[in-house]
């Protein structure tokens, strides 16, 4: 069986370019889009273990893609919201993610919070 | 015809100021009352003393009765005379003033209000008409209460301003009333954001008939306040991914190449820093935008939290001695915001002394309030400079070889989160000896 991948969702290319790289680093499969409306249609061809999400983006955003999800498919997959707000833990409550992280963050913060969650991720099917 | 309002305000011994020697209205008016009997006083005993001999020398000694009447006819008919031209000019010199003061009031661009000692409001200029959105003025011709209950007068975090508070309320008690902002719901529904002033009028005898509130509409100037947070806020948000991106490639490069590391954890150090400032100007325009908004309130210990912070904050200053000495001074205060406030006062403790040295910091309970005091032994702050420091913007040290970087931020969002929690801000300073820093919140109910 294939492991669970990442789906990271995020709109500047460089810190999306640089997030796969440093997860594909530690061994995850990861796929990207680059807004709301893309991460949709990757959920709905493969539902990863875990969801990388930034907030602000151009097209489908990060609070109507949480709440997409959810009304589509509840909690088949852990969220962790990637923010530059000041209190990214609000942030995250307020649409009911499972986890945070804050920008600028620690590489070993985003290895750390994706291994738990994807650990934590109920299984496929 | 009823007298109009200002017929009223303008009524003699209602509103008369004693009038400045140079005042039109007192050259218009030159004859006193006093003047005008002491004239009359005079003409009359000149009369009575000199017209029986003059009648004598024309009726050669013999005045006859006839001509005694006619005398007195010829009196009476002068002195009316004299009385009505008299009045006359008085009603007119009223008339003209009353018209003066009415076109002075009318001419403000601010709203004037004009209340008398029975909290009613019995003059109104067309600027409040305009400012409330009503279509006459007439109609704000109301007692004060109902005049505030209808159009929500309150403060900026929206509480309701009391009655007792109304500004022309304080004035008439006597109180000379600075300038507050209030916001006020218009007829047509729109919130007007307000500066308030009042002031007493007074009487010649000194008592207090009447206040004037003067409420200039500031809702164009708070708009580009709330603009410009807008603004930095967005700004503040958006540096954030670049740095993220910086950061991250830098420490991924230290992990690839160790042999770079020096130079990449400085990069990853000033990244650190370029974060704080950006946060710090995140957390006073969110603050600013955030409004009246009660934060998350929640029960702790000012004296741990104070603790925990500077544990937290020794490592960045290792040049500095900073001790800690707290008792239990439980709150309920909003823990985030009271913790940056703390930060904030020991970054600057931190930094305006240079040298390095002790910097003790202190947590009390006493009469109801826990207290934060924080002391260092550094530059101290000029003593023309002191008033300043809790402005927006200002920096004391700007300008001036210790001028140690900051965004005039900190203070100006503590002494705001301070004032939020109902609380007090204050310090003590001494250019060249150092500076004490003082907060108190009030203690959470129940507490000891």
């Amino acid at each position: 069986m294939t492991a669970r991948s990442v789906l990271v969702v995020e709109d500047d290319p460089d810190l999306l370019a640089l997030l796969e790289m440093i997860l594909q680093d530690a061994g995850h499969r990861v796929r990207t889009a680059p807004e709301g409306g893309a991460a949709l249609a990757r959920v709905a061809e493969e539902m990863p273990g875990t969801i990388l999400l930034d907030m602000r983006m151009p097209g489908m955003n990060g609070w109507d893609f949480a709440r997409e999800f959810r009304d589509r498919y509840g909690h088949a997959c852990p969220i962790v919201v990637v923010t530059a707000a000041e209190n990214a833990r609000a942030r995250a409550e307020e649409i009911g993610a499972e986890g945070w992280l804050s920008k600028p963050f620690e590489i070993e913060d985003v290895l750390a919070t994706v291994a738990r969650h994807l650990a934590s991720a109920p299984s496929a099917g | 015809m009823t007298p109009g309002p200002l017929q009223r305000a303008g009524a003699p011994g209602a509103t008369d100021p004693e009038p400045s020697r140079t005042s039109r209205w007192r050259r218009r008016l030159p004859w006193s009352p006093g003047r005008i009997v002491v004239a009359y006083g005079l003409l009359a005993t000149l009369w009575v003393a000199l017209s029986d001999r003059a009648m004598e020398a024309l009726a050669g000694g013999r005045a006859g009765a006839t001509l005694q009447t006619a005398k007195g006819i010829v009196f009476v008919a002068v002195t009316s005379a004299m009385l009505y031209a008299l009045i006359g000019r008085h009603e007119r010199g009223l008339r003209t003033r009353g018209a003066e003061i009415r076109a002075t009031i009318e001419s403000m661009a601010d709203a004037v209000l004009v209340v008398d000692t029975h909290a009613r409001i019995v003059e109104v200029n067309q600027a409040a008409a305009e400012l409330l959105r009503v279509g006459s003025r007439t109609e704000l011709l109301q007692p004060l209460a109902e005049w505030g209950q209808r159009f929500q007068l309150r403060y900026l975090d929206g509480s309701p301003v009391p009655l007792e508070r109304f500004a022309t309320i304080r004035a008439l008690a006597g109180e000379r009333v600075p300038a507050y902002d209030a916001i006020v719901r218009a007829a047509d529904g729109r919130d007007v954001f307000l500066s308030v002033t009042a002031s007493p009028v007074r009487v010649p005898g000194g008592r207090t008939e009447l206040a004037v509130a003067v409420l200039r509409d500031v809702s164009a100037a708070r708009r580009l306040d709330e603009l410009r947070d807008e603004f930095l806020s967005t700004a503040a948000h958006e540096f954030k991914t670049p740095l993220a991106v910086i950061k991250a490639y830098a420490q991924l490069l230290q992990k690839r190449d160790p042999a770079e590391a020096e130079a990449l954890v400085v990069i990853q150090r000033q990244v650190d820093r370029l974060n704080r400032l950006v946060q710090h100007l995140l957390d006073t325009t969110r603050l600013r935008l955030d409004g009246g908004r009660d934060g998350q309130l929640q029960r702790f210990d000012l004296g741990a939290l104070a603790d925990e912070v500077i544990q937290r904050m020794r490592a960045s200053a290792p040049g500095h001695d900073i001790t800690v000495s707290w008792v239990a001074a439980p709150v309920h205060a909003d823990r985030d915001r009271i913790a940056r406030v703390i930060t904030s006062l020991v970054d600057n403790a931190i930094r305006f002394s240079p040298a390095g040295g002790p910097v003790s910091a202190q947590v009390d309970a006493r009469d109801g309030e826990a207290i934060f005091s924080i002391e260092d032994h550094g530059l101290g702050i000029p003593a023309e400079r002191q008033a300043r420091i809790f402005e927006r913007f200002y920096r004391a040290h700007a300008g001036t070889p210790h001028d140690y970087g900051g965004l005039g931020l900190g203070l100006d969002m503590s002494r705001e989160i301070v004032a939020r929690h109902r609380g007090r801000m204050w310090f003590e300073s001494t250019p060249g000896t150092g500076s004490t820093f003082h907060f108190s919140v009030p203690l959470a109910e129940g507490a000891l």
